[in-house]
């Protein structure tokens, strides 16, 4: 029986371990919706655009189109990060741990906001000299670091889809006129397989 | 056949210090309440703990207040992340033979 009692004293350690540096109420759904979020987004902006010479250069970059673009954005913005608070809070509670604000998640957001942010007011510094053509690598640049960068400090594999994000940002920094496509790729579609993933390897499996 | 059990550290027998120990091995300081949230102690369960780990010179405490509150933070001490590593080396070993 001893050897029971051991074998779940270092599961406990690790636990512990793993639960002091890690913020672990991340949860696969809030990506899949995040995705779905972009995708839609993706569809507006389309729109808004006017189906002509997509996103590389607007041909009549008429204040209204570029504003709308702006508050579109912000709001996706808006909408995913409550989105993502709203499912950890729930995942958090599901598993009795209050979800504090803490020196673990204090250290997650600003490890991953410090990369998001910067590349955010890059591409406002871009927007406002009217270079619209590298917002979209840009933003899958920055965000794919924020995450490799944010990875340490919860579940480590999302490093993989800040690589992936990161590869298709400077893919997209090669080529002209297909920005809204790989932005809608980029936050669209990697969000909701890295969420399909995510929801298959941890979520299913606890409930 | 005999095991090393001398390595098992009788100071790491508590669940409370163990665990302690496991949250301060990863991370850099830890502050009170933080390891009392994650151990779901008291403040005077946990606090009796962290004084004796302290007296036996394997995690360090620094005190400085944030505003008005009282902030306590812990870090082990190289003595206490050698102790922790024997200690988890004789329960593995311990495991490997019982497995043999």
């Amino acid at each position: 029986m001893k050897e029971i009692e051991v074998y779940n004293t270092l599961n406990e350690i690790k636990d512990l371990m793993e639960k002091s540096s890690k913020f672990l109420s991340l949860s696969g759904l809030s990506a899949i919706l995040v995705g779905i979020y972009a995708l839609i987004g993706a569809g507006i902006a389309y729109y808004i655009i006017g189906y002509q010479n997509v996103s590389y250069s607007f041909c009549n970059d008429t204040l209204y189109q570029v504003g709308g673009i702006v508050v579109l954005a912000l709001i996706l913005l808006g909408i995913s990060l409550l989105t993502v608070f709203a499912f950890s809070w729930q995942k958090a509670k599901r598993n009795e741990q209050k979800l504090y604000f803490d020196s673990i998640s204090k250290r997650l957001l600003v490890n991953f906001f410090i990369p998001l942010l910067a590349g955010g007011i890059l591409c406002f510094a871009l927007i406002m000299q009217h270079h619209y053509g590298l917002t979209s690598c840009i933003m899958l640049i920055f965000y794919g670091m924020a995450l490799i960068n944010g990875s340490k400090y919860t579940y480590s594999n999302t490093r993989y889809l800040g690589y992936a994000e990161l590869s298709l940002g400077l893919i997209d920094s090669f080529t002209v006129g297909y920005g809204l496509l790989f932005w809608a790729i980029g936050f669209g579609l990697f969000h909701i397989v890295y969420g399909i993933f995510f929801y298959l390897k941890y979520d299913c499996k606890r409930q | 056949m005999k095991y090393n059990l001398e390595h098992i550290n009788k100071a790491f027998e508590s669940k409370v210090r163990l665990g302690i120990m496991s949250i301060l091995a990863v991370n850099e300081s830890v502050d009170f309440t933080t390891i009392k949230n994650l151990l779901n102690l008291t403040d005077g369960n946990l606090a009796s703990h962290t004084r004796s780990l302290e007296e036996l010179g394997y995690i360090c405490s620094s005190k400085q207040f944030i505003g008005r509150k009282p902030n306590t933070q812990f870090s082990i001490t190289p003595e206490g992340r050698k102790a922790f590593a024997e200690h988890i080396r004789a329960l593995e070993d311990f495991l490997k033979n019982q497995k043999l």
